[in-house]
C-alpha cells in the first residue's frame, strides 16, 4: 500500500491553488466516467482527453490512496480513500489518525457508495424545476432580501458542523444576513453540553477517553455502536481492556439501558431500565457516593425498583474502591435529561474522573447541536416568526414526522435545502441546492479541538453540486462576486486560522502538503489560544457552588423529575426511538448496503421493527414477524415484532431513520422471478418511521399501547437460531485462570497450533501433510492465517461492510434475505446464553457472543474432497481457493461446509445501474449466476502485496504490508491476518497467545483462522488482591 | 413356498401354447389403443409438460426459483434422484440376480422391470444435470482430453463417482433390455402387417433367425450380461449413498449407507414394479401371465427390503446414542423430533410399519391392498431421501446457520415432470414393445414353482 504524498517540491502559489496535474486528471477522470456511465444531457465542461505527459504517479491498474475525513456522521474519522484509475473504490481507516486508529465504521465504509448514487440530484432545482446556480442563488438573495424585508427571521439549521472552515461560513453568513444558526443533532448530546454549561461554565462536551478507564459505567450510552464517536471510543475501550498478560490490566465494565445494544453485548454486567428510571438512579447513586457534594435540599431520589437500588450500592462500592486506589472510572450517559448530566458530571468530578477520562483540554466538537435552540426554532416555526430557513444535512420533516412541522413550513418565504437527495424536506423546498458528495470536494474537520485534518477531493463532482460552504458564501456576498474554489477558501482559512495553531514551525506550505498527505495535523485547541490571551486556566474547572445552585434550584422548581408512571395505565409501554448500528439516525437510508446489514443483534435486514422483551411478548401473544400497532394518542404505527431479549419488559423499541421516502427505490432491489416479493412494505417504502408516534422532540414516549393485529410480515433475518445450545463454539476463560496459566483446563485442554510450527509436536494425524508449502529462495514458504480475538470483536460489522465493497458482494433484498439467501461473506454470529453467576431478571442475566465467521481456509478442507471439477482447491500458500470460471454449481461444497460460509449464486444479481457499478473493484471479478462463491481472504491484496514486495526486490511480504479488508477497518483490530510461519509476524504471535482455540476442531478440518477466548470479568471490588498475586507468579508464556 | 394349495399351480395360468402367448403378448400391440391408454398418455404428458417448462424457467433464471438457501443446497433435486435411481434397482434385481437365482416367475415382470428401470435412471439422470448452478457446463464432469488447460476432474469427489456408476449403470441396462427383446422384436417382425413394422422390427431383430446358434449365442450372452450386471445393483446405489456418507455432515456421515440404500432401492424399486404391473393387469387383462403368485412373490421381498430398511433406521438411531458424538446425536435426534418431524414419521408409517401387513397373505394377495401398499412404500421411499438430505442439512455444526427449507413450485412441477416423463415412456413401451418376454415365458410354460 503506498499513499500519496502531496509533491513538495513543486509548491504551487496557494492563489492559483491546485497541484494542477493530479486534478486536471482527476477532473478529466471523473467527468469522462460520469458522462460515459450516464449519457447525461449537459455536456462535461472539460473534454477527455488521454495524457500527453501522464503524471508519474498514475499507473493504470494501480491503486493510489489519499487522505482524507470521512463524513459519514459527525464523528470525523480519518480515512484513506483508495482510487483506482480516478475513482474512489473503497474507504478505509486511516491507521495515523489519533482518534479513529486505523478504524471505520460500517456506516462510514458504506458511505462510498452514496457518491454512485445515480439518483441524486444533478443540479440545482427552483420550484422543482433544474435551474442553474445564478438562477437558484438569485432566488435566494430575494427570498432572504423578502424575509428581511417582512420582519421576520433567518435561521440555518444544520447538524454539528466537524468543518471549521464551514463553521466560519456559517458565522458569516449570521453575520451578514442577520440571520440564526441553529445546531441540531438528531443524536443529540445537547444535555451533556448544557450540563457542562452549569457545571464548568463553557457549553462544551468533553473528550471520553476509554482508554483510561479502570471502570465504565455506561447509562444508556452506546459508545461501542452509535454514540457520539463510537469508532474511537471502541478503539479505546480495546486499549483498557486488552487481556495483555505480560502487565494485566483489571478493567471493568457495568453498563444499564432500556434497549440491548452493542455496548451492553460486551458489558460485564447489565441491567436493564426504563429510560424514565434514569434520573432517580443517578440521583441516588449521587446520594450514595458523594453526598457532600449535593445540595441540602435534594429530593430522596424517589421509589427505585430492589434490583436498582441494590446495583446503586453495588456501583457505589465498586466506583469508590476504584477511586480508593488511584484508578480511574468513567461516567457516561446519552440521557436527555439536564439534571442526570449536571449529576454524572459531579459524579465524575467527585470521582476525579476530569483530566484523566473526561478530557476538556481537547473538547470533542463532534456534537454541537442544542435542543434547546432547536426547540425554540420550531417554537418560532409555528409561531410564524422564520422567513426563510435554510437546512443543511438534516431531513427535518421525516425527522420529526409526528411533529406537524409540515404546516409550519407552508409560512415560509423561502426554504432551502441543500441536501443532495430528494428527501421529505427537499421534496417541499422552494429551493434545492444539492451539495458535494464528501469524496467530491475540499474541506477540512476538527472532530476535537485540536486535532485537524483535511478532507481531499478523490473524484471530480459527478453532477453540478456545490459544498456547503461555497452557497454560504454566495449568499453572504453581494450578487455578481465571483464565488471562490473551494481550495482556494479552505487555504485561505488555513493559512489565516489553523497554520498559527502548529507549534512545529513550518511555514504554511509545508504544513499544508504535511497534513494534506498525513491527512492529520495535532495542534492547539482553538480554545487554549484564545483563552490564554483573557483567562489564566485553558480548561474549565468544575465549580462546586454552581452544581449545588443549580440543583437545589431544578429541583425546587420541579418536584418530580421522573416520568408518571401511576397516571399511564399500567400495560402501557413507553417508547424508545434507537439508531441502529449502520442506519443510525437514518442519514443513509437511500444506502443499500447499510439496509442489508444485519443489525449486529437482532440480525434483521431490510426493515425496522417494534422490539418487545420476551415477557412483553408473551403478554401481547406474539412472536417474531407478527404485526403489532402501536398507538400513542392520535398517532398509530403498525410494525412487526421482534422478540427481544435483554430488553426493559416495559419498553417497545423501534430503529429510527426507517420509512424514508428515499427508501421507495428499494422496492424491486432483489432478483425478479415468480416468487419474489418487494423490499419495500405496502406504504412503499423500507420500514416505519416511528417518529410519527412522538409528539414533541425527544426519543422517548410514554403510555404507548401495544396491540396484536394478527397480520404477519416476516423478517427478513440472516440468523435463524438464536442460542448455541448446548454447544460450545465461543469459549470462554475468566481472567484469573487466563492469568494464571491454566486456560486449557477449562475447556478440556486442546493442544493446537501445534501444525504451523515447525512441526516439533506429535501430529495426531497419520497422513502426511498435503499442503507443506515448497520453501526456495524464489518462492519462499508461506501460510496465510487469521487471529480473531472474540474479546475485542464488539460486534460493530465494519467488516461485513468492508468485505462488501472490497469483494463486490452483492445486494439482493428483503426476499433472498428472507429466504436465507444472504450474500455476505463475512458474517457475525451472534449467541444469547445466560451469564454464569449473575443474578436477576432473565434480562439481567443475558450474556451475548458475538463471533465473525469466514471461510476459515481449513487445510483438510471438506469442501474441497468433493467438488466434482476441483473448482475448489488449496493453494501452495495455505489459501482455500474458489475457481469462479471451473464451478459448475452443484453445492456439494457448501453442504459440506461445517461453517456454512459457502455462498451460492441463486440468481444473476443486479448490476444494472452504470453508476453504481462504478463503485465496484476491478481487482475483483463479479460472480455470474449458479458459481459458488465465499472468502478468499482478500487474495487480490495479498497478490497486489506480493508484486509491491517484488517490485522493491524483496521475495517476503512485509508484516503490515497484506490486510484483508475486515481487518483493516475493525475498530477494535480484532482481527489479525498475516504469514504464520513468519515468527515475527503479529498473526503469529497471535497464535501464540493462550487464548488461541480453533472452532469445531474435533472434525479435524484444520482452519487457519484462530479465535481467541472471550475473557470473562469479575468485579474489581474483589480481585486487586489476586489480581497482584498473579501477576507476581506469571512469566506470560505461551504454548504453541 | 410348502402351502398344498399351490403346490401344482403352475405360473403362468390358462395352459397357454407358446402360439397363445404370442397371440396374448403381441396382440395387444396390433389392437388399437383404449380410451384408457390415451387419457394416461394425455394426463402424463401434461405433467411432462409442466416439468418442462419448470425446468426451462429454473434454467433461464437460476437455481434460486428452488427453495433452496445457504445452509440447505440439496433437498428436491437430489431426493428426485435418488429416489428414480432406486426405483431403476428392482429391474436389474429382477432380471439378472433373479435370472442367475433362476426364479422362474421373474419372466413375466422382467421386461417391464427392465423398461421402468430404464426410464427411471433417465428421470434420475435429469436431476444431477439441472442441479448445477451452470446446468450447460454439465460436461465438465467427464474426464476427457480437453482445450482447457487441460482441466481434470476430481477423482476424490463421489460425485465424479456417480457419473462413472450412472452412466455404466444406464449402458448396462439398455444393452440388457434390449438384447432380451430380441427374439421377442423377431417375432413381431414375423407377424407384422404393416411394410413399416416389417421394417422397423426387422432392424431392430438384428436379423434373428431363430436358430440353434442364434439361440445358444444369445442365452451365454444373456447370461454374461447377468453377471455383468448382477454387481451394477449393489455397486450403484452404494456409490450413490456415497454422495452422502463421505461427507462430514451429521446424519450423512454414515458407515451403515451401502447396504441401507442398496435395500431401500430394492424396497422402493419392487414396490415401483408391483404398482405398474398391478395398473397393467387391470387394464391390459395380462392376469394368466402376472397373476397372485407374482405379486404374493414380490410381496416377500418387499417384507423383506422394508424390514432391512426399519432395521437400518434403528441402527442409526442406537449408533448415534452409542457414538457420544454431540452433533451426531442432535442430528438424529432433530431428525426425529424437530421441525422435520412430520416427514421422519410419515416415512417411518409408510417404509416400516405399513410393509408389514404383508405378511397376511390374504392381504399379500388381495390386488388392490398390494397396490396402496406399493404406492405407500413409494411416498415413504422418497420422504426418506428427502428426511435424509433436508433434515442433515438444515442444522449442522454451528447454529448461526440453521435454517428451514420449502419447496417453491417450480420444484414440485419438476418433480411432477419427472413423473410426467416416466409414465409417457413407459405407455409408450407398454404399446409398442412386448411388455412381457414372449420367448422367457414359453420357457417356462406348465412348470410350477417346484420344478
Amino acid at each position: 500500500m503506498k499513499r500519496n504524498p502531496v509533491d513538495p517540491t513543486t509548491p504551487e502559489p496557494p492563489t492559483r491553488g491546485l497541484p494542477l496535474h493530479r486534478r486536471s486528471f482527476l477532473q478529466a477522470a471523473g467527468f469522462s466516467l460520469a458522462a460515459v456511465a450516464t449519457g447525461c444531457h449537459r455536456p462535461p465542461p472539460h473534454s477527455s482527453r488521454p495524457y500527453l505527459e501522464a503524471p508519474g504517479e498514475v499507473v493504470a491498474g494501480r491503486p493510489l490512496y489519499y487522505a482524507s475525513v470521512c463524513d459519514g456522521c459527525s464523528a470525523g474519522c480519518g480515512t484513506l480513500v483508495k482510487v483506482r484509475d480516478g475513482r474512489p473504490i473503497k474507504l478505509e481507516g486511516l491507521d495515523e489518525h489519533p482518534g479513529s486508529r486505523g478504524g471505520l465504521c460500517a456506516m462510514g465504509q458504506a458511505s462510498l457508495l452514496g457518491l454512485y448514487d445515480s439518483r441524486r440530484l444533478r443540479g440545482p432545482l427552483v420550484a422543482g424545476r433544474d435551474a442553474t446556480w445564478a438562477e437558484a442563488d438569485g432566488a435566494i438573495r430575494s427570498g432572504l432580501a423578502q424575509a428581511r424585508a417582512a420582519g421576520r427571521g433567518i435561521r440555518l439549521l444544520t447538524p454539528s458542523l466537524h468543518s471549521p472552515t464551514e463553521r466560519a461560513a456559517a458565522a458569516r453568513f449570521v453575520e451578514l444576513q442577520g440571520a440564526v444558526h441553529v445546531v441540531h443533532d438528531p443524536l443529540s448530546a445537547s444535555a451533556i453540553l448544557d450540563a457542562h454549561a452549569v457545571t464548568h461554565g463553557r457549553r462544551l462536551l468533553p473528550r471520553y477517553r476509554f482508554e483510561r478507564a479502570d471502570l465504565i459505567v455506561g447509562l444508556d450510552a452506546d459508545f461501542l455502536g452509535t454514540w457520539i464517536s463510537p469508532v474511537e471510543f471502541a478503539a479505546g475501550y480495546r486499549a483498557a481492556r486488552r487481556p495483555d498478560v505480560a502487565s494485566p490490566r483489571p478493567s471493568y465494565h457495568i453498563q444499564l439501558e432500556p434497549t440491548l445494544t452493542l455496548s451492553g453485548c460486551k458489558a460485564d454486567r447489565r441491567l436493564t431500565l426504563r429510560p424514565d428510571e434514569i434520573p432517580a438512579l443517578i440521583s441516588a447513586l449521587s446520594h450514595a457516593l458523594a453526598p457532600g457534594l449535593m445540595p441540602d435540599r435534594a429530593p430522596e431520589g424517589g421509589s427505585l425498583a430492589a434490583n436498582l437500588a441494590a446495583a446503586v450500592a453495588d456501583l457505589a462500592r465498586q466506583l469508590q474502591q476504584v477511586a480508593e486506589a488511584g484508578g480511574h472510572s468513567l461516567i457516561v450517559s446519552g440521557s436527555d435529561d439536564l439534571t442526570t448530566q449536571v449529576l454524572i458530571n459531579g459524579l465524575n468530578f467527585h470521582l476525579g474522573n476530569y483530566a484523566a477520562t473526561v478530557d476538556l483540554e481537547h473538547p470533542s466538537l463532534q456534537r454541537q447541536g442544542s435542543d434547546v435552540a432547536f426547540a425554540e426554532l420550531v417554537a418560532e416555526l409555528r409561531r410564524g416568526e422564520v422567513g426563510a430557513l435554510l437546512v443543511a444535512g438534516l431531513d427535518p420533516l421525516h425527522e420529526f414526522e409526528g411533529a406537524g412541522l409540515q404546516t409550519t413550513f407552508e409560512d415560509l418565504d423561502l426554504l432551502v435545502s441543500l441536501s443532495p437527495q430528494s428527501d421529505a424536506t427537499a421534496a417541499v423546498a422552494d429551493i434545492v441546492c444539492p451539495s458535494h458528495h464528501f469524496l467530491e470536494s475540499w474541506g477540512d474537520a476538527e472532530p476535537v479541538e485540536g486535532l485537524l485534518a483535511v478532507r481531499q477531493p478523490t473524484i471530480a463532482p459527478l453532477w453540478n453540486t456545490r459544498s456547503l460552504r461555497a452557497g454560504l458564501d454566495a449568499w453572504s456576498t453581494i450578487e455578481g462576486a465571483a464565488t471562490v474554489d473551494d481550495l482556494v477558501a479552505l487555504q485561505a482559512y488555513w493559512r489565516q486560522e489553523i497554520h498559527p495553531r502548529d507549534s512545529r514551525g513550518m511555514d504554511f506550505q509545508s504544513f499544508w502538503d504535511r497534513t494534506v498527505h498525513d491527512g492529520v495535523a495535532l495542534l492547539l485547541p482553538a480554545s487554549a489560544t484564545t483563552a490564554s490571551a483573557t483567562t489564566a486556566s485553558a480548561t474549565p474547572a468544575f465549580d462546586t457552588l454552581a452544581f449545588a445552585t443549580w440543583l437545589s434550584e431544578a429541583w425546587r422548581s420541579t418536584t418530580q423529575t421522573t416520568a408518571p408512571a401511576s397516571d399511564t395505565p399500567t400495560d402501557a409501554f413507553t417508547l424508545v426511538l434507537y439508531p441502529k448500528v449502520g442506519l443510525g439516525e437514518g442519514r443513509h437510508a437511500d444506502n443499500p448496503w447499510l439496509h442489508e446489514l444485519p443489525d449486529p443483534i437482532s440480525k434483521v435486514t431490510w426493515g425496522n421493527y417494534a422490539c418487545l422483551s420476551p415477557s412483553a411478548a408473551g403478554r401481547l401473544g406474539v412472536k417474531d414477524g407478527d404485526i403489532v400497532r402501536l398507538r400513542a394518542g392520535e398517532a398509530a404505527l403498525e410494525l412487526p415484532a421482534l422478540v427481544q431479549p435483554g430488553q426493559h419488559d416495559d419498553v417497545v423499541a423501534v430503529a429510527m431513520g426507517y420509512g424514508n421516502r428515499r427508501s421507495e427505490r428499494f422496492r424491486d432491489i432483489g432478483p425478479e422471478w415468480i416468487g419474489t416479493s418487494p423490499s419495500t412494505d405496502d406504504e412503499g417504502r423500507v420500514g416505519r418511521n416511528g417518529a410519527r408516534l412522538l409528539e414533541g422532540l425527544g426519543r422517548v414516549r410514554h403510555g404507548v399501547a401495544v396491540e396484536a393485529t394478527g397480520s404477519r410480515r416476516e423478517l427478513a433475518k440472516t440468523q435463524q437460531w438464536e442460542r448455541s445450545d448446548d454447544r460450545v463454539l465461543v469459549e470462554e476463560v475468566t481472567l484469573q485462570a487466563l492469568l494464571a496459566g491454566n486456560v486449557a483446563a477449562e475447556h478440556g485442554g486442546q493442544e493446537h497450533g501445534s501444525k504451523e510450527h515447525g512441526g516439533q509436536k506429535h501430529r495426531a494425524d497419520l497422513y502426511p501433510d498435503d499442503h507443506r508449502a515448497r520453501d526456495s529462495a524464489a518462492h519462499p514458504a508461506r501460510k496465510w492465517g487469521m487471529s480473531i480475538d472474540l474479546d475485542a470483536c464488539t460486534g460493530c460489522s465494519a467488516c461485513v461492510i468492508a468485505c462488501q465493497a472490497e469483494n463486490n458482494l452483492p445486494v439482493v433484498g428483503y426476499d433472498e434475505v428472507r429466504r436465507h439467501r444472504d450474500m455476505q461473506w463475512m458474517r457475525i454470529d451472534r449467541y444469547y446464553g445466560a451469564s454464569e453467576g449473575a443474578t436477576g431478571t432473565e434480562a439481567d442475566t443475558l450474556d451475548i457472543a458475538f463471533q465473525p465467521m469466514l471461510c476459515q481456509h481449513c487445510d483438510q478442507a471438506p469442501c474441497e474432497t468433493v467438488c466434482p471439477v476441483l473448482a475448489t482447491v488449496q493453494t501452495e500458500e495455505g489459501l482455500n481457493a474458489q475457481a469462479y470460471n471451473r464451478c459448475v454449481g452443484t453445492r456439494y461444497c457448501a453442504n459440506n461446509c461445517p461453517f456454512k460460509v459457502r455462498r451460492f449464486n441463486w440468481f444473476d444479481y443486479q448490476r444494472d445501474d452504470p453508476v453504481a457499478n462504478l463503485v465496484l473493484n476491478p481487482d475483483v471479478v463479479v460472480r455470474s449466476r449458479g458459481v459458488m462463491e465465499k472468502c478468499s481472504f482478500c487474495v487480490q491484496r495479498i497478490e497486489n502485496a506480493k508484486i509491491e514486495a517484488r517490485s522493491r526486490g524483496e521475495q517476503r511480504v512485509r508484516d503490515d504490508e497484506v490486510r484483508s479488508a475486515c481487518q483493516q477497518s475493525c475498530p477494535a483490530k480484532a482481527i489479525v491476518f498475516g504469514d504464520v510461519l513468519d515468527e515475527a509476524s503479529q498473526v503469529a504471535a497471535s497464535r501464540r497467545d493462550r487464548r488461541g482455540y480453533r472452532l469445531l476442531e474435533e472434525l479435524n478440518v484444520q482452519p487457519s483462522v484462530d479465535y481467541l477466548r472471550r475473557v470473562r470479568r469479575r468485579p474489581l471490588v474483589d480481585e486487586s488482591a489476586a489480581n497482584a498475586k498473579n501477576e507476581a507468579t506469571d512469566g506470560g508464556s505461551s504454548h504453541g | 413356498m410348502a402351502e398344498s394349495t399351490h403346490l401344482r399351480q403352475p405360473w403362468i395360468l390358462g395352459a397357454k401354447t407358446p402360439h397363445q402367448v404370442t397371440e396374448d403378448v403381441a396382440g395387444l400391440l396390433d389392437r388399437r389403443p383404449t380410451v384408457l391408454w390415451w387419457s394416461a398418455l394425455t394426463a402424463s404428458f401434461l405433467a411432462l409438460a409442466v416439468g418442462v417448462v419448470a425446468v426451462s424457467y429454473q434454467l433461464t433464471t437460476g437455481i434460486g426459483t428452488w427453495g433452496l438457501n445457504k445452509t440447505v443446497g440439496w433437498a428436491f433435486d437430489i431426493t428426485n434422484f435418488v429416489f428414480w435411481i432406486g426405483i431403476g434397482h428392482a429391474g436389474t434385481l429382477i432380471s439378472a440376480i433373479l435370472f442367475l437365482f433362476r426364479q422362474k416367475w421373474r419372466t413375466s415382470v422382467n421386461r417391464a422391470a427392465e423398461a421402468m428401470t430404464l426410464f427411471a435412471v433417465m428421470c434420475a439422470g435429469i436431476f444431477p444435470v439441472i442441479h448445477m448452478g451452470r446446468a450447460w457446463l454439465a460436461f465438465w464432469v467427464i474426464p476427457y482430453p480437453n482445450f482447457r488447460g487441460p482441466l481434470w476432474v476430481n477423482f476424490r469427489s463421489p460425485l465424479l463417482w456417480d457419473v462413472f456408476a450412472i452412466s455404466t449403470y444406464f449402458t448396462i441396462s439398455l444393452l440388457f433390455w434390449y438384447l432380451g427383446l430380441v427374439p421377442d422384436l423377431a417375432s413381431l417382425r414375423d407377424r407384422a402387417s404393416g411394410k413399416v413394422r416389417r421394417f422397423v422390427f426387422g432392424i431392430l431383430a438384428l436379423g434373428w433367425n431363430g436358430s440353434y446358434r442364434t439361440w445358444i449365442r444369445y442365452e451365454s450372452v444373456y447370461l454374461l450380461l447377468a453377471g455383468l450386471a448382477a454387481p451394477l445393483v449393489v455397486s450403484v446405489h452404494t456409490v450413490v449413498s456415497f454422495d452422502f456418507a463421505v461427507s462430514i455432515l451429521p446424519g450423512w456421515h454414515t458407515t451403515i449407507f451401502p447396504p441401507y440404500f442398496v435395500a431401500g432401492a430394492i424396497f422402493s424399486g419392487f414396490a415401483m414394479v408391483l404398482t405398474l404391473m398391478i395398473l397393467a393387469r387391470w387394464t391390459l387383462g395380462i392376469g394368466e401371465y402376472f397373476t397372485t403368485r407374482h405379486v404374493d412373490a414380490m410381496c416377500k421381498v418387499v417384507i423383506a427390503t422394508g424390514s432391512m430398511v426399519g432395521l437400518a433406521y434403528i441402527t442409526e438411531l442406537f449408533i448415534a446414542a452409542y457414538s457420544e458424538n454431540p452433533f451426531e446425536k442432535f442430528a438424529f435426534l432433530n431428525r426425529a423430533l424437530g421441525p422435520y418431524a412430520w416427514a421422519y414419521w410419515i416415512m417411518v408409517t409408510c417404509n416400516v410399519a405399513a410393509p408389514q401387513l404383508l405378511w397376511f397373505r390374504r392381504l399379500r394377495t388381495s390386488l388392490p391392498f398390494v397396490f396402496v401398499i406399493s404406492i405407500v412404500v413409494n411416498i415413504g421411499m422418497w420422504f426418506e431421501r428427502y428426511v435424509l438430505i433436508v433434515t442433515s442439512l438444515h442444522r449442522d455444526f454451528l447454529p448461526s446457520s440453521w435454517s428451514y427449507y420449502t419447496p417453491t413450485v417450480v420444484e414440485v412441477a419438476t418433480l411432477v415432470g419427472s413423473f410426467g416423463l416416466f409414465f409417457t415412456l413407459f405407455l409408450l413401451f407398454c404399446r409398442f414393445l412386448p411388455m412381457i418376454a414372449m420367448a422367457e415365458v414359453k420357457g417356462i410354460l406348465g412348470e410350477t414353482s417346484h420344478d
